[in-house]
């Protein structure tokens, strides 16, 4: 793990009532010289699947729900069908990298962890949701997106 | 005006101006040179002085921030009008108990089938001794306390990659990190390799001082013995009678326990606010919401669902859905309004604030954690580990299990915090399963330390804060860089109306930080309203 993404970690802990404990444990065990021999007890994996189904099913769904309907409460999560931000691929890149509201970042640049390490998603996971979203729940888009041009997206923020 | 009396308040008018006049992060590095900032800036009950004449606040939302609101200015002679789109007050104060129902984002309906009195709270759950604020309020809405448990020297701490997965007492492995590690500082001491640092004089003193807090022998070495056995606890107790003798623990070996990680959950419980004494509310934190839902039942609209936030130059009106009337509008308004509508909400509710403010409440996502609350058919963790509240911290996605700190002893059936989940990897998967996988993952993984679960489980509840209707997420997960930028912009008024809630403070997800930042809102308010009186 690299520190320069844990940085945020361990400032998103640093005032975090809920964790504090965590993070600051956490920081120590990711941070540490040795860590491939001493993975430490509240140390959560990478995030490693490659399949655009799998990453929706582990990740979007929780909000987004099973048949990417979307949902409505005191506000809402906006569906993933029949919803025209869908057309531009590379919206959805970017929503995706850069978090929009309460929907966390999944980019290196922007995610913030919190009682570990955050969720990151690389280019090609991106990419790979993206399509599957796309060509799923009734959608039909024929103009998929690669990982180059999500890493091109993603070098033009800041 | 706020009526000021004694050295304490004179102080927090001093922070409130400097807040006021430079910012929020001007006040926090002055509160942290005044010796507050690390502790909740409560500093006693609030005392407004009265209300201008016939003035009115709208408050939104009747969590712990709102209700703090709409309490002190309702004293105070506002007229107040609160909006509230659960059924119920307290917003993440909350308890879930035999018989509740609980439909999530999604549609799936839980029903809770805990046994009468038991239950778990899905948000928070405990009170540090130094959030003043919330137990002030606690004593005076007459909500009983009652200890929390937060260190268990005989719970455990486990992991899949240590000891073959087999749970080790939190007692074993702190007395086993403290005396190996007073061991080689004593080695190091004697080996003259500190001389640079530690005068000779010193060097005795430390030398003793690390046999007792390591619990060495007296040629300093941590090893098996009445030293080391006194702290990690015996292979057999001492006793009375024929059978008495005790039989001394052998440590672990420091190699082994480095090598476990176990070692980085030691500090939790040492935490400012983890530490001893914590408090929760006797029957569940959801009291403090009934309670101050008590005092102000006439004032709270329920099932209002806020749409539209209007202000202009006399006043703010807030339009709503009347869930129990077909979604029927309503618009009602107020000279103020004290909005508490967590960001994760108010984001998407069109709102006329300038865009520093709209730009502040889009700029923070929320965490998405996770709890799951799991009844057993006997309290298991009671009559066959003697774990009596309490937490067990793995490395399981389940992260920890608490064991409840009240009706120790009692008969029949028990309530554990079988998963409490914020790390983002887990706690993600886990709110993209349904309830009922939730409660069978808990099971599953709780199962591999305590082998109980399996013949003694029975039901169980889960609460994923992303599916939250009401909150659509667990608290607002600030970073350094969107608070710098955003902070002040999300707590400062615009025109007529000022935001509240736990994502308004330095104290994400603690109630601490919805009761501070309410007062803090409310002060300025009440400033404001009386120059806009006097003003008139």
């Amino acid at each position: 793990m690299n520190k320069k993404r844990l940085a945020p970690t361990a400032a998103a802990v640093l005032c975090s009532g809920m964790a504090l404990a965590w993070i600051a444990l956490t920081g120590l065990l990711l941070e540490g010289p040795a860590r491939a021999d001493t993975a430490g007890i509240f140390d959560s994996e990478p995030f490693s699947i490659t399949d655009g189904r799998q990453i929706y099913e582990h990740i979007c769904r929780g909000c987004h729900m099973e048949n990417a309907g979307g949902a409505v409460g005191a506000g809402r999560f906006p569906a993933l069908t029949k919803n025209p931000a869908l057309g531009s691929r590379q919206y959805m890149a970017l929503t995706i990298l850069m978090g929009r509201r309460n929907m966390p970042a999944f980019g290196t640049k922007y995610a913030v962890g919190f009682g570990g390490p955050p969720v990151i998603l690389n280019e090609a996971q991106i990419a790979a949701v993206i399509n599957y979203v796309r060509t799923n729940f009734g959608n039909r888009y024929t103009d998929p997106i690669t990982a180059a041009e999500v890493g091109t997206l993603d070098r033009s923020t800041h | 005006m706020t009526e000021e009396s004694g050295t304490a308040l004179s102080r927090r008018r001093l922070l409130t101006m400097i807040g006021v006049s430079a910012g929020a992060t001007a006040m926090y590095q002055a509160m942290h040179s005044l010796g507050f900032a690390a502790e909740s800036k409560f500093q006693g009950p609030i005392r407004l002085s009265s209300a201008p004449k016939g003035a009115s606040v709208l408050v939104l939302g009747a969590g712990i921030a709102g209700l703090v609101a709409a309490y002190e200015l309702r004293n105070a002679g506002y007229k107040v009008q609160v909006l509230e789109y659960n059924a119920r007050a307290g917003g993440r104060n909350w308890t879930l108990r035999g018989g509740d129902r609980y439909t999530e984002l999604g549609g799936e309906t839980q029903e809770c089938r805990f046994d009468p009195d038991l239950y778990i709270n899905p948000g928070p759950w405990r009170l540090p001794y130094h959030h003043r604020g919330m137990l002030s309020y606690c004593k005076r809405l007459g909500v009983a306390l009652e200890p929390f448990v937060q260190i268990n020297h005989n719970a455990y701490l486990h992991s899949r990659k240590a000891f073959g997965g087999k749970p080790q007492r939190l007692r074993a492995v702190q007395a086993d990190y403290d005396g190996h590690v007073a061991e080689l500082l004593a080695k190091a001491t004697r080996n003259h390799a500190l001389d640079a640092d530690v005068t000779a004089e010193d060097q005795a003193i430390l030398l003793s001082s690390l046999r007792s807090s390591g619990a060495l022998d007296s040629n300093y070495r941590f090893v098996k013995g009445p030293d080391s056995s006194e702290r990690r606890g015996f292979e057999r107790d001492p006793g009375g009678g024929l059978s008495a003798r005790p039989v001394f623990s052998e440590p672990i070996a420091l190699s082994d326990l480095l090598r476990s990680g176990l070692w980085a959950a030691l500090s939790v419980g040492e935490l400012y606010d983890m530490q001893t004494t914590m408090f929760q509310p006797v029957g569940g934190m959801g009291q403090v919401g009934q309670a101050f839902a008590r005092e102000l039942a006439p004032l709270i609209r329920y099932n209002a669902k806020v749409v539209d936030i209007r202000q202009d130059q006399r006043g703010v009106s807030a339009t709503f859905e009347d869930l129990r009337a077909g979604s029927s509008r309503q618009t009602v308004s107020a000279d103020w309004c004290v909005c508490t509508i967590p960001l994760s909400i108010l984001g998407q509710i069109p709102m006329n604030v300038g865009a520093p403010m709209a730009r502040a409440i889009a700029a923070v996502p929320y965490c998405t954690g996770l709890k799951v609350g799991l009844q057993f058919k006997r309290r298991f963790w009671e009559e066959d580990e003697q774990i009596y509240g309490g937490i067990t911290y793995t490395d399981l996605p389940i992260g920890q299990i608490s064991y409840p700190s009240s009706r120790f002893f009692s008969d029949g059936k028990g309530v554990l915090l079988g998963a409490y989940i914020w790390d983002m990897r887990n706690s993600m998967d886990f709110t993209s399963m349904t309830p009922a996988e939730r409660v069978s993952k808990a099971v599953e993984y709780g199962s591999q330390i305590h082998p109980q679960y399996s013949k003694e489980f029975d039901n169980g509840i889960a609460v994923a804060w992303h599916r939250v209707p009401s909150a659509m997420g667990c608290f607002g997960l600030w970073s350094d860089a969107a608070r710098a930028e955003h902070y002040d912009n999300l707590c400062g008024f615009d025109g007529r109306i000022v935001l509240a809630g736990e994502h308004a403070s330095f104290m994400p997800a603690w109630q601490e930080g919805a009761v501070t930042s309410a007062l803090d809102a409310i002060d300025r308010l009440h400033q404001r309203a009386h120059a806009a009186g006097a003003a008139a």
